[in-house]
């Protein structure tokens, strides 16, 4: 059923019942294919918006976890400043007991700054080696606020004298050089050596309440990858997707990686790596966030980047959470796989329907179409069995009826076929018994009249006598050739009937015997006959009923004795041309004027103003030889020179075609 | 004198019968049948010397006639010239091939006769055997 034919460069199909097919598959796959571009679009779009949305969220707790650090620091730092011993020790100015106790707290809330100011902002302690002090720390904005009795936690941005002032160690931690990065933004810096600091500044307090310094502290960010782990832990609860953690967390001083859980292709932390210059413009310029998708490394992630402003709102850095974008993607083609798969079966749901559909649709056609055919090829017994009560139905109702009508009017045709049939087959015989009834008393008469005029039965005693027995014989004769001529006209229309062709000689078989009979009135009339080229004329053979061209050159010959000069010749010959033999038969005399050549072969024709020659004229010789010629596939004609010859001229092809329309015998 | 060459007439119309013995009984002895059955019979009780046979006969048409007589021994030796139908034109061999037979006439004329031209052929028959 999926045949096609190429057809002049196009498809066609080859039956009524794979159109149909093609046609709903057609429907199902344009409705199909939009709906799963539609759906494939929606859930695509779903599911990336779920996603940014789970990644806002995740960026709030991870907002949390920072903030928590932070609160934490500064917890810590008010807990501090209100105990005992540091605050004997502080008040006391006893620096070593002071220390002592800082640098226990420092190491036991693991932070890496722990120092105590006095009242004008000098530097009295110092929690970690080399123990510095005596520096003035009144211009830090932490302290200055936690010197008029505020307590804050911010992120700050921590130069790197200032970090050797803390401790050396903090220098190293917090110096990073540029790892080249593609796509970041082109700075004229090569390196990082300022620290980024979660750091807390708390007023110590008097007995009166009043101001008596200031402690702060705080966790350098540079590699320091406590927060980011911990929102990795917290956030995405340690997920891992094709061996893949899920989640990741950055930390950014400006556009620099200073703490992160991102691995760079060898595994490492991809510390030193700068941000995307677009996010860049967007977060670190504009100051706002950004959720979008972001190639981090090696993998896509559907990220969120929120600027970190220190204590004066200025933006000096970015907080990234990022997770696996490939659970989403994964997520969505398993979607869409489904989805086609869902699609796939409908359509061979569809297509196995569609094949029911059309053939209980085409099947009353085909049964149409091979009834169609039955009755094409002339059998109108057939009908057609369809019981539907649709548009077939009445399409085979009315099909009957045609086919009964057509039966009725077939065999009303075919009984007045046969009648008139048997009309002319009567005519025929009535024709044939008439004229041959007719013959047999002219025959006596003729035979008795021939003895009367050559005088065998006795003389004739007056020359009235003779005169008369003269013109009874030649008025006998003509009635003669008339019944002969009907004759052959009966032989000419049973031929209608029935031509009974034969390979034959035409020399020995046609014209030899017409010579034989007329040679008594060749002689009496002292005409010669030449036959032209006789031995090849004997060889000529033709495909044609023997009788009927017979009476053709009976015809001819006897014309030409008729219209001939008495003592003249009579030539017969023929001409072999391509596909085709001709033959004549010519004779001397008046020839026949150029208006009349057709008309001598037309029916009861005569040639006029020649009253001689109408007697014994029936006007059927010619036209019987031109329907027996015509229907052998041949042409008739004549050809003169007026008072000098007359030349009648047939073809006969040389392989007959069959002229005969109506040889249904 | 010699005794003139009898010829068997064989046709089943009276009148044509006596026309043609009209003019053959200027030079010979006529025989007549009306029948082609009869025909046979007296042509081999009397061995004429030639036959005139008509083809459209009741009781045994002129073909079987011919054959009956090409194939007795007794006859076979007696020309015979066959009177064919109007318009018919059989020649000689014609004749032989329209009925599949292996029989020859020795001559054929068509009707209407010519008595004259039917005496000249019978004789030069009677001749020639």
């Amino acid at each position: 059923m999926w045949e096609k034919l190429k057809l002049g460069g196009r498809f066609r199909f080859q039956t009524l019942r794979a159109k149909l097919v093609f046609s709903f598959l057609l429907v199902v796959l344009a409705g199909g294919s939009a709906s799963l571009v539609i759906g494939t679009h929606m859930v695509g779009t779903t599911i990336i918006t779920e996603a940014q949305k789970k990644v806002r969220h995740d960026m709030a707790s991870a907002w949390l976890v920072y903030q928590e650090k932070l609160n934490r620091i500064r917890d810590v730092l008010d807990l501090t400043s209100k105990r005992d011993l540091v605050l004997r020790a502080a008040m006391s100015r006893d620096g070593e007991a002071l220390r002592m106790a800082l640098e226990r707290v420092r190491l036991d809330y693991g932070l890496d700054v722990l120092t105590v100011t006095d009242r004008s902002g000098v530097v009295i302690a110092r929690a970690r080696p080399p123990y510095q002090k005596g520096d003035y720390q009144g211009n830090d904005e932490s302290v200055r606020r936690a010197l008029q009795k505020e307590s804050v936690a911010s992120t700050e941005i921590v130069p790197q004298e200032m970090l050797a002032l803390e401790g050396p160690e903090l220098v190293r931690q917090a110096y990073m050089e540029f790892v080249p990065t593609p796509k970041a933004k082109t700075r004229p810096q090569t390196r990082e050596t300022a620290g980024m600091m979660l750091k807390a500044a708390v007023p110590i307090l008097d007995l009166h309440g009043n101001v008596w310094g200031v402690i702060y502290g705080g966790t350098l960010l540079n590699r320091n990858y406590e927060i980011v782990d911990k929102i990795k832990d917290v956030v995405f609860r340690g997920e891992r997707y094709g061996g893949i953690e899920t989640g990741t967390a950055t930390i950014f001083q400006w556009d620099l990686r200073i703490s992160t859980n991102v691995r760079n292709r060898s595994g490492q932390r991809a510390i030193g790596t700068r941000i995307a210059s677009d996010v860049y413009d967007h977060v670190l310029e504009n100051g706002k966030s950004w959720i979008d998708r972001a190639f981090v490394v090696e993998n896509w992630y559907i990220a969120a980047y929120d600027p970190i402003r220190n204590l004066k709102g200025e933006i000096i850095g970015i907080l990234y959470v990022g997770t696996l974008e490939k659970p989403y993607t994964d997520l969505r083609h398993r979607v869409i796989y489904s989805f086609l798969g869902i699609a796939f079966i409908g359509l061979v749901l569809v297509l196995f329907l569609s094949y029911l559909i059309a053939r209980s649709i085409t099947r009353p056609v085909g049964e149409l179409v091979r009834a169609t055919e039955v009755i094409a090829s002339g059998d109108f017994s057939h009908e057609v069995r369809i019981s539907s009560v649709d548009e077939m139905g009445h399409l085979a109702m009315s099909f009957n009826g045609m086919v009964q009508t057509l039966r009725a009017t077939m065999d009303q045709l075919h009984q007045m076929n046969q009648r008139l049939r048997d009309l002319n087959r009567h005519y025929l015989e009535m024709l044939g018994f008439v004229t041959h009834e007719l013959m047999q008393p002219l025959g006596v008469l003729k035979g008795y009249l021939i003895m009367l005029q050559d005088q065998s039965l006795g003389d004739l005693s007056t020359a009235q006598q003779k005169q008369a027995v003269s013109t009874m014989l030649r008025n006998v004769n003509a009635l003669i050739n008339m019944v002969q001529k009907y004759l052959q006209l009966g032989r000419i229309e049973a031929g209608r009937l029935e031509v009974n062709k034969v390979r034959l000689g035409v020399f020995s078989e046609a014209l030899q015997p017409i010579l034989e009979d007329e040679k008594h009135t060749l002689e009496s009339r002292r005409m010669t006959v030449k036959i032209e080229n006789e031995e090849a004329f004997r060889r000529v053979e033709i495909e044609a009923d023997p009788v009927l061209l017979r009476i053709v050159f009976s015809n001819l010959i006897g014309n030409a004795i008729k219209y001939g000069r008495e003592g003249g010749t009579i030539w017969c010959g023929f001409r072999e041309e391509p596909g085709e033999f001709r033959f004549y038969v010519k004779n001397e005399g008046r020839g026949i004027p150029k208006e009349q050549l057709t008309k001598v072969f037309e029916k009861f024709s005569r040639l006029t103003g020649d009253l001689e020659r109408r007697r014994g004229g029936t006007g059927l010789g010619l036209f019987n030889a031109k329907e027996i010629v015509e229907r052998h596939g041949g042409r008739i004609w004549a050809e003169s020179q007026e008072g000098e010859w007359a030349n009648f001229i047939f073809t006969i092809p040389k392989t007959l075609k069959d002229e005969n329309p109506s040889q249904a015998g | 004198m010699e005794r003139r060459p009898r010829v068997l007439v064989i046709d089943d119309e009276p009148d044509v019968v006596e026309m043609m013995k009209m003019a053959l009984e200027r030079q010979f002895e006529v025989l007549v049948a009306y029948d082609g059955k009869s025909g046979v019979a007296k042509a081999r009780a009397e061995r004429p010397e030639a036959i005139v046979l008509d083809i459209m006969m009741p009781e045994k048409d002129g073909f079987t006639a011919c054959k009956e007589l090409k194939e007795d021994a007794a006859t076979a030796h007696i020309p015979i010239l066959i009177l064919t139908g109007v318009a018919e034109y059989f020649s000689r061999t014609q004749f032989a091939k329209s009925k599949g037979m292996e029989i020859e006439a020795e001559d054929f004329m068509a009707k209407p006769v010519d008595p004259n031209e039917l005496v000249r052929r019978i004789a030069a028959l009677i001749r020639k055997a």
